[in-house]
């Protein structure tokens, strides 16, 4: 090879090293603009959610549960339930070894949950049916779960806020600790817990008593058992309006029968431990017997 | 010898750190999504996360979303650092050609658009943040550039000498 040939081999050797270069520059910068377009979709993602999660949410307003309704709710056909037995309820209440949870020298039940709650939407239903068996609510009023972007949203149910409820068998506490209204990014606050439920909603609603901490709704019966989350799916009843609710929950051939009066059944036998079986014809009937088998 | 063929040298320069930051990574998110699938089969019993409003792995881990077309994500996420550590093997990033550049390049997109989507589903859909789950986010998008950068800084096989360019 001559020197002249020599000479442009390296020159063209220069070149294209220069020519790579400069390629491996402009996907260099190819490269950094796609992660700054990742990053700027990220940085996107996060300040919609925080304009999303700011902005006010106006619940779906209630009203008081009509008289029809409320007879019908509160006085489920004990045929009805006894057809049903445990139905499709799941989650039924864990036991725990607690100190017993009593008020007056009755048992008393303890429900913690919240009007935006769509589990806690879904669990009241039960809870009526099953406590109207030992005693009488009052001033019921309907309410609806958060709409969406919520679970199961705008589950039309029941509120115990501004009720009251009467037994000679046991005592009933329940706080709504929030409306289904948000503002600023909360949920507006309603009820407060006492120092002493509070120290009960911290100490049992938590590992190892519950799956996790501090869920709602949450319920206590008696110091004997704890229940976390809904034990039905409230699918079927979210285009249902609550006149709706309580015939299709009386009926054992629909899924919310199913569902509603199968968790009361469960529900039922669970309290029926705190009263020592009584009322003896709700403890003892085949609906009850039949859900106890449910019980952990 | 007669007959024997001379062994292959024609391979690519790779940046050293490349292979290495890329199998630590790989590492850590294949340790935590082996947490996770932990967990997801536990029903959560001992997740190490604070229970917040906003940070909470427990709503996360149990909402309809951590499955994708049934399957939990998290052995997913198992599989994914798996397969990407086995493809950024010193071996294969300094085989000559584009081929395993690309499915590379691909696979780890494929993971940082699986990402985007669970961050979405996170903040818009379950209204929760994991902690664990965004450890595994950072690491696949951390992964990304590592990959993307370090491809374009391989270095190519020296050009083929053919015989009449020999040097006399």
């Amino acid at each position: 090879m001559g020197k002249s040939s020599r000479v442009q081999n390296a020159r063209l050797a220069q070149v294209r090293a220069e020519q790579a270069k400069a390629e491996q520059r402009r996907k260099l910068l190819i490269a950094g603009g796609t992660v700054g377009v990742v990053v700027l979709v990220v940085v996107g993602l996060v300040f919609a959610a925080l304009q999303g999660a700011n902005k006010d949410v106006a619940g779906k307003a209630g009203s008081a549960l009509d008289q029809a309704s409320f007879a019908k709710l509160t006085n489920v056909p004990a045929s009805a339930l006894d057809t049903v037995g445990a139905g499709s309820s799941s989650n039924p209440p864990r036991t725990i070894d607690a100190p017993a949870l009593t008020k007056d020298g009755k048992p008393r039940v303890l429900y913690v949950g919240a009007e935006f709650c769509p589990y806690c939407a879904s669990q009241r239903w039960p809870l009526v049916v099953a406590l109207s068996r030992f005693g009488t609510f009052n001033n019921l009023s309907t309410t609806y779960s958060a709409p969406a972007p919520e679970p199961n949203p705008n589950t039309p149910t029941i509120t115990f806020h501004g009720s009251t409820y009467t037994s000679q068998y046991l005592s009933f506490t329940a706080y709504e600790t929030a409306t289904n209204e948000k503002s600023n990014g909360n949920w507006k606050p309603l009820e407060t817990l006492s120092s002493e439920d509070q120290t009960l909603f911290s100490t049992y609603n938590a590992p190892p008593y519950t799956q996790t901490k501090g869920a709602i709704p949450w319920l206590d019966i008696a110091g004997t058992s704890i229940q976390e989350g809904a034990s039905w799916d409230a699918t079927p009843i979210l285009a249902m309006s609550h006149a709706q609710v309580v015939t299709a929950l009386a009926d054992p051939s629909t899924p919310t029968g199913q569902g509603v009066l199968g968790t009361a059944n469960v529900l039922t036998a669970q309290i029926c431990k705190a009263t020592g079986g009584q009322p003896a014809n709700v403890c003892t009937s085949a609906g009850v017997v039949a859900a106890a088998a449910k019980l952990q | 010898m007669a007959g024997q063929r001379p062994a292959r040298t024609r391979e690519r320069r790779v940046p050293g750190w490349f292979p290495r930051v890329a199998l630590v990574l790989c590492a850590i998110g294949f340790l935590v999504s082996a947490y996770l699938t932990w967990e997801a089969f536990t029903a959560g019993a001992t997740l190490a996360c604070p229970e917040g409003d906003t940070v909470n792995c427990a709503k996360v881990t149990e909402s309809e979303w951590s499955k994708f077309f049934g399957v939990p994500v998290a052995p997913l996420g198992m599989a994914f650092f798996a397969v990407l550590a086995w493809l950024c093997r010193p071996v294969l990033l300094r085989r000559e050609g584009l081929g395993w550049d690309r499915v590379r390049l691909a696979w780890v997109s494929v993971g940082l658009v699986m990402v985007l989507y669970l961050v979405w589903a996170e903040l818009f859909k379950i209204g929760a943040i994991c902690l664990w789950c965004t450890v595994v986010h950072v690491l696949t998008f951390a992964l990304f550039g590592v990959v993307l950068f370090g491809q374009i800084l391989i270095e190519p096989a020296p050009a083929r000498v053919r015989f009449k360019d020999r040097p006399r």
